[in-house]
Parts: structure tokens; sequence; C-alpha cells
């Protein structure tokens, strides 16, 4: 950080201490070696518990704060970055030219903005979590820069920040802190989007054992003409402990002057036109086997964690593109008339500013609850959540987008007015950083993942008929068609929610006891085959998703009460609606997941799609035809 | 009233039948109608009585209402008639001449249900039967409003029943052809039999049923069927495949002065998909492979032989199963739950079908000759597109055309690799019996 001070975040009333920005050199040392590779088990955040009814307050309550030191500290450093940003960022420039010019590149590099994450002793800014997700709030407002900076530090050195050695990281860190370097992620291949099996590029060991000889081609590299180092990800051989040879992936950090590397063009594409995309290819590049990320072999898991840990941010980032846009369809809302009155006294235009107004704070919410959790000491897995706030914003940056457009009609479609390229830039969101469908996958999968192995014993015990489990099994049932009002902890008295949100909190509790038993009742249908009912899945991992959405607006309302922020009455009635809505589609699909396939359409819509698929074209005749 | 209607009913019924047995025997099409008479609520019975009068109106225009060997010679006249006013074209012009030519003869349409019972047995011979326009045409012979009924006793008893009948059975051609009649059928019909009458209901049974029916195969065949060898053979290739991803390559067109009976240079057509190329890419070589066939495939009233490309099923324990979703397999989400929890009983929702395993099959084709020589050209193009074909050796088991397929001695097996012919051989015999077997359940499936 630009001051370089001691800043400590405090998480009130759990009295542990957050960091933020640079920890003090003492601690920073352990602080990176416990961000170390995981591989084990770790510590199961807030969400698991949901899949099994839980809920597990103190991960969540209170709202993550950050001190008021940290937090005069975090704006003097904003001020500067903002002020770049609306005075010196010409965005259409950079959409229409398809390129972001080099002094702005060079400011960015002057700000420190290509360092955000990399620890103060390698050069960088050394930002916390949450830190990083309020600068990507400004970084927001051209998506060509908020994604080159994404694919540079939250993917491209992500490997080396994660699981590099300590050489590793100080050959590399410092000058790719400055910008001097900058790094791209190299991982998509044409055959291989999700799938680890079918990666092509191969790293083959030289004779003398010192480097290895890689080749193969990567698509869609953001920043693949610009970057100088390449996270690239290969398959190698390996021997394993049986002695039979087999294919792993390693992960290489690999420059560009290592010889052999070569661009393909730059991908004309529909948004962000300004990041730089474009194929990468290796040609018997010679990678020193020093330069290994991890163990050989180890490539899998280290993919794994680089992007699971890189989503958080998205939330904060479509938060702040969304709230400068609120100001200026609001301005026009307000200043357009028609039949004498402004557009802002009729109520479907007032309805989508509501909602514009809802997304920006469930999302904002979301983000900086997850951003605290995982700058909280243990550094716990909150891939999930991570993957939550992605999707939420991704597909509320969509939806904003577009009313956003919508309300100003006609000026939104043309290309002299910011709308469309913002509805153009934050198409991506969707699909980048794992598509919003794989992410759905894998929230539902890690819940139930954790579910199975909870409640494992007592399915076994049911299905074998053990008489006092499939007793305590129907008192169950019976209790909840008795209407017995679920209370979780989060009301009365040792409640964590102000009584303004209460009826919304009960709510939340409500879903969340259902849920639990609509898992449960699940995996006792399916077992393991649920992995092939992706659209229980899809349906699991959206009510998960509201749910965390209403624990984060719950938590962070209740704080704003307490504290007595500006505006807290709008909070409160902001969550409530959210709530109250969610609570119901909650419902919905609630009932969906426990009805039987005829029931539930899912049956008759896979057989349409069957249909659609075997004859790869639309089926139905024209409606205008006819036999005689 | 209704009584008396039931009796009326019932003696029309027997009386019906036993006119018609002395009239027509064997002419089966009045007797469902009689049936469906019965059945049909907006028909009024009709009586025997005005057709009996009818009938001998009818015997004195016509003479011949006998028993349908004496009606067979009659009929020749006209048969000689048609035969002259077609002038010897045996298509559409010449079928619609004599027709026309029937109707333009005499005003008052002497003959002309006869005529047009032959006219119908003609229409194959002419090759019209599917043709809509000369229905009409020959429905536009009947003389206008003479039959319509006037009044309603008319109308309850059946008015004019050799013409009605002969209306019907002009329908019934259609029906068994497929064609859908039109507006200008049901206005001709209206003009000749009027609204209540048995044409009219044979006429509003065919409009309900004929759509319903036009449509039902998922598999439609082309009408006419192509007349070019190898647009048939294109045709019947995908249709055995069933792929719509597989590609039809034409490996070898015939001559153009070989089209003849015995043509030197046969064409050879061969379609294979993609995963049947990729199937093949990964055959072991040290495997043969079969051409075998040919098998036959009807389309329509055509017979055409087709060849397959396949080999034996893998014993199990060479067989390559897929490979295991490991636990590190996608970057994204785990795959698999760890959990041996199953799934319940009640989500099993799939039928328990018994699956006869079969070996691959690899490509097909359908060529001109039926003789090793063509087929091991269709194998040498097949070597372009699968350079793995090269190393593998190809046992021809060749049977006789005729359906039934024979092991015959020339089934020796001649692969293009002879070191391993022997081999090759006693490893067929082993398993002639259940690959036969298996390959004639294909070919008729």
């Amino acid at each position: 950080m630009s001051c370089g001070g001691v800043l400590l975040l405090r998480a009130v009333g759990v009295g542990s201490h957050r960091a933020l920005g640079a920890l003090p050199q003492q601690r920073l040392a352990a602080g990176s070696l416990r961000r170390l590779l995981r591989t084990g088990p770790r510590r199961s955040a807030y969400v698991k518990d949901l899949f099994l009814g839980k809920i597990q307050k103190k991960d969540v309550f209170p709202y993550p704060e950050v001190t008021l030191d940290e937090l005069n500290d975090m704006k003097q450093f904003v001020i500067p970055v903002e002020k770049f940003f609306n005075e010196e960022v010409d965005s259409q420039k950079i959409d229409r030219d398809g390129v972001i010019p080099q002094e702005t590149l060079d400011r960015l590099k002057q700000l420190g903005l290509f360092g955000m994450l990399i620890p103060e002793e390698y050069g960088g800014l050394g930002l916390s979590h949450i830190m990083y997700a309020r600068l990507g709030e400004i970084c927001s407002q051209d998506g060509a820069i908020a994604v080159t900076l994404a694919a540079h530090q939250a993917i491209g050195l992500k490997g080396i920040l994660l699981a590099g050695t300590e050489e590793q990281k100080a050959k590399y860190l410092p000058k790719l802190a400055t910008g001097e370097y900058i790094a791209a992620f190299c991982l998509t291949e044409a055959t291989s989007g999700s799938d680890a099996a079918s990666i092509q590029t191969r790293a083959t060991l030289s004779e003398d054992k010192k480097y290895y000889i890689l080749n193969g081609s990567k698509i869609w590299i953001t920043n693949g003409s610009l970057a100088s180092i390449f996270t690239v990800f290969a398959k190698t051989e390996i021997i394993d402990s049986n002695g039979f040879k087999k294919d792993r992936i390693t992960a290489f950090i690999v420059e560009r002057n290592f010889g052999g590397v070569t661009n393909g063009k730059p991908e004309n594409k529909l948004g962000i036109r300004g990041s730089d995309t474009c194929e990468v290819h290796f040609e018997n590049t010679k990678v020193p086997v020093e330069n290994v990320i991890g163990e050989v072999g180890d490539g899998f898991k280290i993919a794994m964690n680089v992007l699971n840990s890189g989503r958080f941010s998205m939330g904060s980032l479509v938060a702040g593109m969304i709230k400068k846009l609120i100001g200026k369809t609001a301005e026009y809302a307000c200043t357009r008339k028609q039949f004498n009155r402004p557009l802002s006294e009729f109520g479907l235009i007032q309805e989508k500013f509501a909602l514009l107004a809802r997304k920006t704070y469930v999302m904002e919410s979301m983000a900086y609850l997850t951003a605290g959790m995982m700058d909280s000491p243990g550094f716990p897995d909150c891939s999930v959540e991570a993957a939550m706030v992605k999707v939420f914003s991704s597909e509320a940056a969509w939806l904003c987008v577009s009313e956003a457009l919508q309300i100003v009609g006609g000026l939104g479609y043309m290309k002299d007015y910011p709308y469309e390229r913002y509805l153009r830039d934050s198409r991506i969101l969707l699909i980048f950083e794992g598509t919003n469908e794989i992410l759905r996958m894998y929230i539902a999968m890690t819940g139930l993942q954790y579910a199975g192995q909870v409640l494992k014993k007592k399915i076994r015990d049911l299905q074998k008929g053990n008489l006092s489990v499939a007793m305590e099994h129907v008192s169950a049932i019976l209790r909840d068609s008795l209407n017995r009002k679920v209370s979780l902890g989060l009301t009365g008295r040792d409640g964590v929610v102000h009584p303004s949100v209460e009826e919304s909190a009960n709510r939340l509790e409500e879903n969340v006891y259902y849920f639990g038993r609509v898992v449960e009742v699940l995996l006792r249908r399916f077992g393991k085959t649920i992995v092939e009912e992706q659209l229980a899945m899809k349906r699991m991992a959206d009510i998960v998703i509201n749910l965390y959405a209403m624990t984060a607006v719950l938590s962070r309302a209740s704080r704003s009460v307490h504290l007595g922020l500006r505006n807290h009455d709008h909070e409160v009635l902001l969550t409530n609606i959210f709530c109250t809505e969610a609570y119901f589609k909650n419902l919905y699909n609630l009932s969906q997941l426990e009805k039987y396939p005829p029931e539930n359409l899912d049956e008759y819509i896979k057989k349409a799609a069957r249909l659609v698929l075997g004859n790869k074209s639309y089926t139905c005749t024209h409606p205008l035809e006819r036999i005689f | 009233m209704n009584c008396i209607r039931r009796a009326i009913l019932a003696l029309d019924y027997s009386m019906g039948h036993h006119f018609l047995s002395r009239a027509a025997p064997g002419h089966s099409p009045w007797q469902p109608e009689g049936s469906c008479l019965l059945q049909g609520r907006s028909q009024f019975p009709r009586g025997f009585h005005s057709s009996a009068a009818r009938l001998t109106s009818d015997s004195e225009q016509v003479p011949m209402v006998k028993p349908p060997t004496v009606s067979m010679k009659a009929l020749e006249p006209y048969e000689d008639f048609f035969e002259q006013a077609s002038g010897g074209q045996r298509d559409k012009t010449g079928f619609s001449r004599a027709v026309k030519a029937f109707a333009q003869r005499d005003m008052r349409k002497r003959g002309h249900v006869d005529f047009i019972y032959l006219a119908l047995r003609k229409m194959p011979e002419y090759g019209v039967q599917h043709d809509l326009a000369i229905y009409n045409l020959l429905l536009d012979i009947f003389p206008k409003e003479v039959f319509v009924p006037r009044n309603m006793l008319q109308q309850i008893f059946n008015h004019y029943p050799r013409q009605q009948e002969c209306g019907v059975k002009v329908l019934d051609q259609m029906e068994n052809y497929g064609v859908m009649p039109n507006k200008e059928t049901e206005f001709l019909l209206l003009q000749i039999f009027g609204r209540k009458s048995h044409p009219m209901l044979k006429y509003l049974r065919l409009i309900y049923w004929l759509p319903r029916f036009k449509n039902i195969n998922p598999f439609p065949v082309p009408r006419p069927l192509p007349k070019d060898p190898i647009d048939l053979a294109r045709h019947g290739l995908e249709r055995i495949a069933a792929d719509l991803s597989a590609r039809v390559t034409v490996y070898q067109m015939p001559r153009p002065e070989d089209l003849g009976a015995n043509p030197s240079q046969p064409h050879i057509v061969g379609i294979q998909s993609p995963d049947q190329q990729a199937a093949l890419a990964q055959h072991n070589p040290a495997r043969p492979v079969f051409v075998e066939g040919p098998f036959p495939l009807w389309l329509r009233d055509q017979c055409l032989y087709y060849h397959v490309l396949r080999a034996d099923l893998l014993p199990p324990e060479e067989r390559q199963e897929d490979k295991e979703i490991g636990p590190e397999r996608n970057f994204y989400y785990p795959m698999q739950l760890d959990s041996d929890l199953d799934q319940g009983p009640w989500d099993d929702y799939e039928f328990d079908v018994d699956e006869v395993e079969e070996g691959p099959v690899f490509a097909m084709c359908m060529a001109g000759a039926h003789d090793q020589a063509t087929l091991a050209k269709w194998i040498q193009g097949l070597q372009i597109t699968n350079p793995a074909l090269a190393n593998i050796p190809v046992v021809f088991r060749l049977g006789a055309v005729g359906g039934e397929l024979q092991l015959s001695e020339h089934q020796e097996g001649q692969g293009q690799h002879t070191r391993e012919q022997e081999e090759q051989v006693s490893l067929k015999e082993e398993e002639k019996e259940p690959s036969q077997t298996q390959i004639q359940h294909q070919g008729q499936s």
C-alpha cells in the first residue's frame, strides 16, 4: 500500500484479526507460508453447512469490517485510481480501436495496479482480498482494463503466488508487481476446455534432465501478446508408485525469451475488445526444470486452485459497473419527459431502478462478505462462496445492464452512448472463469460431497432399517408436517440479525431447514448417481446461491442498522424485498426438487432436447405447412 | 319408428348381401361399406327396393352384371378401346387420353362403370396409380347430377348402388396407394353422388385418416425413388447408417457405356460416420476385419444390396473400457461423488433391456457388383480416409445375392495380408455360425 502502514482488520464479535493491506513484516512470512498450495481437506466454510440445513452464523455474522485507519488509507488510495479512470481512460476509444493505449498501461503500472495481490516484500501492494475487491470496483469502469488486470494477477501469476518456490517468487514477482512483466494463464486448448485429459500440449524432459521441451498451442489467452510470463499447463510423463508411466499435468513458468513462443493474431471479440486475446503457440520451448510450479504432476491441483481463487472479485467489479450505470440512467429518467411527466414517475421504470439497486446491493454484500471470509485467519476454503458470487454477479450484470439499456430505450442501442458497450462487455462474465453452468455444478457437487459424507451413516442406517434412526426420521417428518416454526438461531434471544429484518431472517431459516431436508432426500434417492441429475443439481445450486445472498444482505443490513450508517433504512428495504423474492423462488425450486421426474418436467425437457438433438435441427413443421 | 327402421335395416342388410353375392361374388368392397353403413350414425339405412329397380335399368345399359368370369370377358371391348385411345403410350398422357376419349365418345356415358373398373386395373400398368389428377379424371366420367338422390326415400335407400360402389372403388384404390383426395374430388363427388352418399362418406373418411397417416413414417422413402443407382444407393446407405454426420463417398462412378446389365466398372458408394472412422483407427491390427454381404435392403419395390465392413466383438479381457473419469479430470468441478450410496429403487425409469452385443461396423457400401474385386476397390478407397486400414487384414465373406446368406466356398479368407491367412481362416471357422447369425439379424433390423 502506498502508505505502507500497519493495517489490521478487526472482525467484530469474532475478535479475530483479519489482514487488510500490508501485513506486518513479521506476520507476512507466516501468512505466505500458510498460503501454500492447498491439497488436503480444509476447514469448511459457511455454505457447505447449508446443505445440511444448518447455519453456521459465526462465519457470516457479523459482517466483516475494516478498522477506521484502514478505511481512511483505503479511501486515500482509491482517490487517485478513481481520478485516473474518470479522467484519463477513454473507454470508447479502447473499445473502438481494440487495444489499450500504451500510456494508459504505463499509468496503470505507475499506480501499482499490476501488483495488487503481490505481497509487499516482492514489491507489490500486498492488498487483502477486501481491498482488492474495493479497487476492482473502480477498475470495472473499463471492462478491457479490468480483464487485463484480472488475467495478469487473478490467474496469470496466481500459480507462482500460491505454489511457487521462494526462488521463483523472488525472481518473477517483483517484475510482475511493477508491470514490467505481464503474466498470462495458458490452460485452454482447442480440444480442452474443462477436460484435463484432453490437453495436448506436452512437455518432455530433455536428455540431460535440465529442462523440459514444451510443444503445443493454447487458445483464447488473455494478455497473450502482451505477456512475457506464461503459466502453462502441459502433460508430462511421470512414473507413478506402481512403476507405470502416466500422463500428468504439470504447471510451468514460461518466459517469452525462452524461445519458440509465438502468438496468433488478436481475436475479434464481441466485448472487452480492448483486452488482448490471442492464441499462443509453444514450439520446442526450453523450460528449465526449476521453472516447474509445485511438483511435477501437480498441475491439476494448481490449475484448480488458481481458478477457484480468482473468482470472488467479480461481485464488486460488477457492482462498481452497475452503480455507475444507475447514475447515468437515473439522470436520464429524471430529465426525459413524456406526456409532461418525467420517466421516473412511471411504475415500470421505477421497477427497473429498484431491480438495479437490489441486485447491486446483494452482489456487493456477497462480494465483501466473501472477501472478508477469505481474509479471516486460517485461510478457509471459500471457493464455493466465490463461485456463487461469480454466478450471481455475472447473471445480475447481464440482466441489469440490459435493463439499464432498456430504460434509455433507443438511445441505448446507439454506439455513441456507452450502454451497448457495457452490454457487450458484460456478456463475457457469464462465460469466462468457468461458465456459470459449470460453476453451478461445482457449487452443488461440493456441497453434496460434504453432505454425503455427513449423512452417509444416517442414510445407511435408514436403508438397513435401523429402527431408532427410522423413528427419528419419521418423527422429524411428523414435526415438519405440523408446521413447526423453524428457528436456527438468527433471531430471538441469541439472535444476530436486527429486528427490522427479522422476518426475512425467518424466511432464510425456513429455506435453509427445508433445503437440508431436500438434500437428504435427494441423496437417499439418487446416491452417487446424482452427478447425472444435472437439472436437479442446477436447482440446488440456485437455491444455495439465493441462500448465501440472503445471508449476506441480512448480515450487512443488520450491521448497518446497528451502526446507524447513512440510509440504512434503504438497506433494510432492499434486504426485505430481496429476501422475500428469493424465499418464494426457493420454495418453488424446493418443491420441484421434491417431485419425481414426470411431475417436475425434467423428463419432458430432456425428451424435447433429445428430439431436437437427434435431428440436429428444429423439428416442428412450419405453421403454414399443410397436407391437403 | 325405431323398430321399423331396424327391421328395414336388417332386411336391407340381408338382401344387399344376397344381391351382392349374386351380382359379384368375391367383390368385397361392398361388404365393409355395408357394415359401415350400419355403424354410420349420419347415414340413413338404404333399402334394396330402389336399388333393385336400378339394377334392372343398369342391366339394360350394361348387360354384364354377371359373375366376374363373364364380366372379364365382357370387359374386353373396352380393353381394346383403351389400347387404341391411349395410342400405345404407356404413361400419363396415354392414360388420360384414353379416359378423355371415353368421356367424349358417348354423351350418355354408356358402360362407364365398367370402363372405370378397367381403368382402375390399368393404372399401375401406366404408372399413374399415385396421380391424383388421374383419379379426378376418372371420377369426372360419371354423369353429373343423375345419381344424386332427390328425395328422402332415395336418400334412405341405396340410390344407384352400382355407381356408388364404383365410386367407392375409385376412392378405395386411392386409399390403397395413399393418394390424398382434394377439393376437386370432393366437388366431383358432390356433383355426381350428392352429400348423402357412400362415396362421399368414403371421401370424408379418407380426408380424416390419410393426413394423419401421411407423415407417420419417421423415415420417409422419397417418391418417386431416384432412378440413378448412385442416388438410390446414397439414399439407402443414409437410411441404414441412421447417423446425420455420416458421409457418403462415391468411390467409383459407373462408365456411361457400361450402364447396361453387366457393367464392367460398377458403381461403388460407401458411407462412414466420424465415429466409425475413429473406431476403425483404434482397431487392433492383429484382429482382422470382415467384408460381409450382400444383404438386401428394400426401398419400396426396389431391392438394394449392401456390404458391411465389420469386426468381431472383442473378448471381454481385451476390451478397453472408456477411461474412468478420474478425480483429476475436470478443472472446474468434481465429477464423482465420494460416496457409496446407490440410487434408490424409485428413480430408475430405465426398462430392463437385454442388449445383444455386436461387433463394431466400420463402414457400409453399395456396389453395382458383389464380387470381391469390386469390394476390394471399396476397401482401397476407404484406406485413403482410414490409413489404419492398410495394416489391418481384411477378410471377404461374401454370400450369394438372393436374400439368404450362404456359407459357400468362395468365402475363403482372402486377407490382403497373406501371412495371417491361415490363422484367419481357422478363426473364421470357429466364429462362422454366431457371426453370420448376428449379421443376418443386423440386416433384418
